[in-house]
């Protein structure tokens, strides 16, 4: 499997091959520390060989080797003293890349409530990584596609990752749970590096990868190597590879995992597992975080707080009225087919490098490769392919803000918005009218972040526009939403975006337009239905289903009240109970679509369970599915999909929806615990 | 003066059946650390009784530490108090310790005593300037009186940050710290993790001489008693070190003989045991104790405060231990200061104990005074017996004598000014109800006796009629 | 859970009518007041926490008891005594957001060590005239007897925590308080697992994270202070220490300390008893 680097183009390795001995390195590391860099290696602390900052060849772990073993790890006296006699510890690149904690944002309130916020200060420090193991360059490879593969930057990771240098080291010796070879990502470092080291007898030979690893080799005055000794290196490390006693096949790896989503095996991992997190903070790939809010007594000053987080976790899963993946077996199917399929369609690669720390590091000594060939042993009844979204989804949707920049800073910062009108829609529903930041843009569909300092971020519909302030229908359920439904006219909050994904209006020209809402899906629908009626030449005939618990639960009634007698609109109101005076329709949704047509194109929102029995019944009618488009919700915190939390099998519900023509979300849509 | 003149925020309880009785409740007392009772009753010139009464609900550690593990007695231990957690795990270990005949290391006890001046710090500072100092200067509490007087409240919350501090770089936490093991630390502290705490200790120990001189300047109570003191003794001053135990002026026996001079009674009226010497007498345990027995073994720091620190040895003024603990903080931050500079992390910070069927004693110097345990030990590890002698046990017989001794002075105050003084002197033990408080209430029943003309009013009552918790929200 | 604010907390302006001061109460049950000390160890803040909040009811600290209702009140201990029943009704009548504070109140604390043993034979053992006592046969957490709007964990809790549930009320937010396992804390900082390197029990995987996971950091394994995490997995990691020549009584002793009586700390306890 080929890598691509793309933080920073790193030249191909076999230009000179130069040796040098440990007073040859001891210079190296001074060099670096001369030119500025933090020096960062492995070294002994507490029972492992961890990454830490290192002065001197001393601090490297001469003579020690790792005994690993599934939820085993001991270190050793080797026969000689070789520095980078082990392969890898507990601690990977991604803690000095991915930072464990990042402050994000620093708010305050000023005179007058005026709010501002401002990116957290931020210096990218210059470290040098000394002793990349090539599974662990791979895993930086992975990585640099999430943070900076677009359509997203993160700044802060492509900072620390510019200001990087890199000496990997080649593997010799394989670990007992190594298996790199079968991954392609090992043992041998082919690109990806500034300098790579491979430690023959107490002797190092030194290859540039780049042209700061040549400009420093230069610099280092070594002697070129003996060609012998660059025979070497690829013999040893061939040897290596062959040596590998632990191997996962990765071919056919998406399909296999998600036909057998119902795999008896997923029940057995799940009675051992923990749910701990410990494979997913100590993986070098695993991206996952969440946010903190901070803030002193008075709220006058606040932040935010990016840390680690996991899919094992309940609060990754979580939204208001419960977690989408509450048990541990929901977890455990996550990671393991988040990490070796769905990785594949979102990054263009596996998520597993075969550094084997998940294996090590797992309490109860969980081995991945053992629950894959478990399940390759016994595969389910061959799996409907079909609804696999196994290639990387082309989206038929317009990417989101401007699909040709690929690359975006996504810095998460928001921007104050001041709110010019607050509109009650329901006893616990507010409309929000924000006059947005200059330059601001939506299409219908997308969504906002919006936020209070001290009190967080959450996504919010964008539920229309009235000339000058962007509309945003609120429901009071949780401590973000009860304050922001509180807010009056002239009040700040902080806004970004727009994200997301839109409904694609045009598909539906000169066919019948079904907009199907549930509750508060009405509102990333309002303007949908409002471009749909106010282009009566491309759009016929568009029909309006609602439904709602009760009457007085109805959004927008005076604007639905004013939309009667437009000609190309029919708009059909449910409800599960009502008075007396009630007109409409009693009952759920569904027994307004009997009469859906064939030729419509649907556009549904609403609570999930409404939503699978809304299309099941619009599919039903035999309506295909790719005329069918829906929009999710998952737990999310940054909306540019650096935090992993809204993913939706293969999907991220951030960037890649909210809305999903319903045909790639199919395979998952019936199911729970996705 | 008639104590019915001063109206009183008690509530009254019954209505008089005699004409000659008086009673004054002060539902609880408060600033103290757990939950119990006074009760006073003079009639007359003469002191009827005088009772502390605690009513924290017991919770039996001794009993539930039987079958334990020996190597889980220090962090149970800990959880009898959470202000002084490291002297119960301090006189754990060394029981534990004797019992295996391990005697730990120099670096160890070094460590051991570094760890414990951290808890001296966090306690005194506590209670020199958030609980007891508000008693002087007239404020309910720290709260209000650093309006008036916000620098003392910082100085005072400064330097029990410190010791705070201190006891989580060694300990991992202030409270119930977790490092300590018996044959000593499960992880000794960085070189650098001590050092980032000079500066701080260094500003400590200028900023507990500043207290010495300020606690001097204190409005002090004439009052005087004569103390038999306890303390701990060795060759320095005692904290977490000393074999023997002091009596008086003259006597001394070994800690393992603790038991057969020093014996728990029952009260009816109470949930913590009384300790009394030789069954009968009541004696004195704390800062004054150890200041009358070891004034010469003080820091030099200290030391050369003594003059200034308006003591004059032997202390016999209960209301002076707040002078006592200023001084023994400087000790306490001195001394820390001597242990960071010559500390050098040790190759290994414990000794594996080598369980044996055994018995043994220890003994340190609480904040608050002598803690003594015991605890017989099987063959298979586990804990078959424990006994826990804490310094409040010891002292509430002291208090109760301290009390009837100033309640002859308190018909010649007004009744709130009187309960205030009751409070205020049992506060001069910084009792801690949890190892023995937290619900103090003081009840002062005073009767005339038939000789007495001393005005009633009719006020007054029964005593007794309140329900400990009664008055809470 | 969600602490809820007092009022609306989004000031518009400082020309609005000055909000009331949130009102804090301190209530202690069983326990050894670890947990309210907290509230003085805060010693950088607790000037400014006095001032943000009105210190209603706080016996350890000030005389004065103003009488309730509280807006936030911490309630320590576990209930253990006949009087604390009736005691924990009137505190939760006085309360609007209850928060109980540590293992006693969350778990039952150590002293829930009784409820496995004959009381009688416990109050012997300490006391030469046990009719002079008053207690309960049990020790139980305030969940068991009211209603509690939040829990935070530990022996003792974390001050930091303790600062940001009285912040996120008094803001309006939720409180960063993670039910996730100790794990989490310990990667984050870079902690060497000891369970894995060294073959030490550790209950971390299975207990709710909060005090910055600092057992192992001190080369031990976690004792479970700060009860079980959510969806708790002890079988399995009583079935892994067992691998690694843990005795029955020792996982017993293990599952049974200062949350032994939390209801996942419990049943394991007790799956490793002699039947």
């Amino acid at each position: 499997m080929e890598v691509e680097v793309k933080a920073e183009a790193k030249e191909d390795a076999r230009s000179t091959v130069r040796a040098i001995d440990r007073d040859g390195l001891e210079r190296l590391l001074g060099l670096l520390r001369e030119e500025g860099y933090r020096t960062i290696g492995p070294t002994v602390r507490d029972g492992a060989i961890v990454y830490d900052e290192i002065e001197s060849v001393r601090d490297l772990p001469a003579g020690w080797k790792d005994e690993q073993a599934p939820g085993r790890y001991r270190l050793v006296r080797r026969p000689d003293d070789a520095l980078f006699g082990h392969v890898v510890g507990p601690i990977s690149w991604k803690a000095f890349l991915f930072r464990p904690r990042e402050t994000l944002t620093a708010a305050a309130r000023g005179e007058g409530g005026a709010l501002e916020f401002r990116r957290a200060p931020f210096e990218p420090e210059r470290a040098a990584f000394i002793g990349v193991r090539s599974c662990d360059l791979a895993a930086i490879a992975v990585q640099d596609t999430v943070f900076t593969g677009g359509p997203y930057v993160e700044p802060r990771y492509a900072a620390l990752r510019r200001a990087a240098f890199i000496v990997a080291v080649n593997c010799l010796e394989s670990g007992a749970l190594c298996f790199c070879a079968s991954m392609g990502t090992g043992p041998r470092a082919r690109r990806g590096f500034d300098l790579a080291l491979t430690e023959i007898e107490g002797r190092f030979t030194v290859e540039a990868g780049s042209d700061a690893g040549r400009r420093l080799l230069e610099r280092l005055g070594a002697e070129e190597a003996r060609a012998e000794d660059a025979a070497r290196v690829e013999e040893g490390t061939a040897r290596c590879a062959a040596s590998m006693a632990k191997r996962m096949d990765p071919a056919g790896l998406p399909e296999l995992l998600l036909g057998n989503l119902d795999h008896p095996r997923w029940d057995e991992v799940a009675a051992r597992c923990l749910a701990c997190a410990n494979c997913t903070m100590v993986c070098p790939t695993c991206f996952c975080s969440t946010v903190e809010e901070t803030s002193d007594l008075t709220g006058s000053s606040a932040g935010r707080v990016r840390v680690w987080g996991s899919c094992f976790t309940e609060e990754h899963g979580k939204v208001h009225g419960g977690s989408y993946r509450p048990e541990i077996k929901d977890r455990y199917r996550q990671w393991l087919t988040h990490k070796l399929a769905s990785w594949v369609p979102q990054f263009g690669t596996s998520g597993c490098v075969g550094c084997g720390r998940c294996i090590a590091w797992c309490p109860v000594g969980i081995d991945i490769t053992e629950e894959v060939a478990a399940i390759r042993a016994s595969p389910g009844p061959v799996p409907d392919v079909q609804g696999l979204p196994l290639a990387p989804v082309p989206s038929p949707l317009p990417a989101p803000r401007a699909p040709a920049a690929s690359s975006v800073e996504e810095d998460l910062v928001p921007r104050p918005a001041a709110v010019t009108a607050a509109v009650r829609e329901t006893p616990d529903t507010v409309t929000l009218h924000v006059r947005p930041p200059q330059g601001f843009s939506f299409r219908p569909g997308q969504f906002n972040m919006l936020s209070l300092p001290g009190v967080g971020e959450v996504p919010i519909s964008i539920s229309g526009w009235d000339g000058t302030a962007v509309e945003h229908t609120i429901r009071a359920v949780g401590p973000v939403t009860r304050q922001l439904a509180a807010l009056r006219p002239g009040q700040e909050l902080g806004m970004r975006g727009p994200y997301g994904s839109s409904w694609p209006v045009d598909e539906a020209k000169g066919c019948p337009a079904w907009v199907v809402a549930g509750g508060l899906g009405l509102a990333p629908l309002r303007p949908l239905v409002r471009e749909l009626i106010g282009r009566p030449e491309d759009f016929p005939e568009v029909r309006l289903i609602g439904g709602s618990r009760t009457p007085g639960d109805i959004l927008f009634v005076r604007e639905i009240l004013g939309w009667i007698g437009r000609r190309n609109l029919q708009t059909h109101l449910t409800v599960d109970r009502a008075g007396p005076d009630w007109r409409g329709s009693i009952g759920v949704v569904t027994q307004l679509l009997d009469d859906a047509s064939i030729e419509g194109v649907y556009f549904v929102c609403g609570p999930e369970i409404m939503m699978r029995f809304a299309v099941r019944r619009i599919l039903e009618a035999g309506v295909p599915p790719q005329r069918v488009y829906v929009s999710m919700e998952r737990n999310m915190k940054c909306a540019a999909g650096f935090c992993g939390c809204c993913q939706y099998g293969p999907l991220f519900v951030c960037k890649d929806g909210p809305v999903f023509r319903y045909d790639s979300v199919a395979y998952l849509f019936e199911r729970s615990g996705f | 003066m008639s104590p019915s003149e001063e109206p009183s925020a008690a509530k009254e309880h019954k209505e008089p059946k005699a004409p000659v009785e008086r009673t004054y409740v002060v539902d609880y007392l408060t600033r103290v650390e757990g939950e119990g009772a006074f009760y006073l009753r003079v009639r007359g010139r003469k002191v009827e009784e005088a009772r502390l009464a605690i009513f924290e609900p017991p919770r039996f550690f001794e009993a539930l530490l039987r079958g334990r593990s020996f190597a889980e007695v220090p962090d149970i231990v800990a959880r009898i108090c959470g202000i002084c957690p490291v002297a119960y795990q301090m006189s754990s270990v060394r029981a534990i310790e004797n019992a295996f005949a391990m005697a730990p290391a120099a670096e160890v006890r070094r460590l051991r005593r570094l760890l414990y001046c951290g808890e001296w710090i966090e306690s005194h500072a506590l209670h020199v300037y958030l609980l007891h100092a508000p008693d002087f200067l007239g404020y309910e509490s720290a709260v209000e009186m650093a309006r008036d007087h916000r620098e003392a409240v910082e100085r005072g919350l400064r330097m029990k940050r410190t010791g705070n501090e201190l006891l989580a770089v060694l300990g991992g936490r202030a409270i119930h710290p977790v490092s300590v093991r018996v044959g000593g630390f499960t992880k000794a502290p960085a070189l650098s993790a001590l050092w980032a705490l000079r500066a701080d200790l260094a500003r400590g120990l200028e900023e507990a001489v500043e207290t010495v001189r300020w606690a001097a300047r204190l409005p002090m109570p004439d009052f005087r008693q004569e103390y038999l003191c306890v303390s701990l003794s060795g060759d320095e001053y005692p904290l977490e070190w000393g074999d023997a135990i002091r009596i008086g002026d003259d006597a001394e026996i070994p800690v393992e003989d603790f038991e057969k001079r020093f014996k728990e009674r029952q009260r009816p009226y109470s949930n913590a045991l009384q300790c009394l010497l030789d069954g009968r007498k009541p004696y004195l345990v704390g800062p004054a104790a150890r200041l009358n027995h070891h004034a010469s073994k003080l820091h030099p720091r200290a030391a050369a405060l003594l003059g200034e620190s308006g003591l004059s040895l032997p202390v016999s003024n209960p209301f002076e231990s707040i002078r006592v603990r200023a001084l023994e903080l400087v000790h306490a931050f001195a001394e820390a200061i001597d242990l960071v500079d010559a500390y050098r992390p040790p190759e290994r910070p414990y000794a594996e104990p080598a369980p044996r069927e055994a018995t043994g004693c220890g003994a340190t110097e609480a904040p608050r005074g002598l803690l003594f345990h015991r605890y017989e030990i099987g063959a298979d590890g586990l804990v078959k017996e424990a006994k826990i002698v804490p310094p409040t046990s010891q002292n509430q017989a002291r208090i109760e004598a301290d009390l009837r001794k100033i309640a002859l002075d308190l018909t010649a105050l007004p009744h709130d000014a009187a309960t205030r003084r009751c409070e205020h002197l049992i506060r001069n033990y910084d009792p801690c109800i949890s190892c023995a408080t937290h619900f103090l209430r003081l009840e002062i029943d005073r009767r005339p006796d038939e000789g007495d003309e001393g005005g009633d009013d009719g006020r007054g009552g029964g005593a007794g009629g309140v329900a400990p918790g009664e008055g809470r929200p | 859970m969600t602490a809820s604010p007092t009022s609306s907390s989004v000031p518009a302006s400082d020309s609005e009518a000055p909000v009331r001061k949130p009102r804090l109460g301190v209530f202690k049950f069983a326990s050894c007041d670890g947990c309210q000390l907290s509230l003085l160890d805060l010693e950088d803040e607790l000037l400014a926490v006095a001032g943000a909040i009105d210190i209603a009811y706080f016996p350890e600290a000030r005389t004065a008891m103003l009488p309730g209702p509280y807006d936030l009140s911490l309630v320590e201990g576990s209930i253990s005594s006949p009087e604390q029943l009736e005691q924990v009704q009137e505190v939760r009548r006085q309360s609007r957001f209850l928060v109980t504070i540590g293992a006693c109140a969350t778990a039952g604390g150590i002293q829930a060590l009784r409820n496995w043993a004959d009381s009688a034979e416990y109050l012997r053992a300490v006391y030469a005239r046990p009719e002079y006592i008053r207690t309960l046969e049990t020790s139980t957490p305030i969940a068991a007897h009211v209603r509690v709007d939040f829990e935070l964990r530990g022996c003792p809790i974390s001050k930091e925590q303790l600062l940001e549930v009285i912040t996120a009320f008094a803001v309006g937010r939720r409180p960063n308080v993670k039910d996730e396992s100790v794990c989490l804390e310990c990667k984050r900082r870079g902690t060497v697992c000891v369970v894995v390197a060294r073959g030490m029990p550790c209950l971390g995987p299975v207990t709710h994270a909060g005090c910055g996971a600092l057992c192992p950091a001190y080369d031990r394994g976690c004792y479970g202070c700060f009860g079980p995490r959510e969806r708790a997995n002890t079988g399995s990691l009583a079935g892994r220490f067992r691998e690694g020549g843990a005795g029955e009584p020792e996982l017993v002793r293990l599952f049974r300390g200062f949350t032994g009586y939390a209801e996942a700390f419990r049943k394991e306890s007790e799956a490793h008893e002699p039947q």
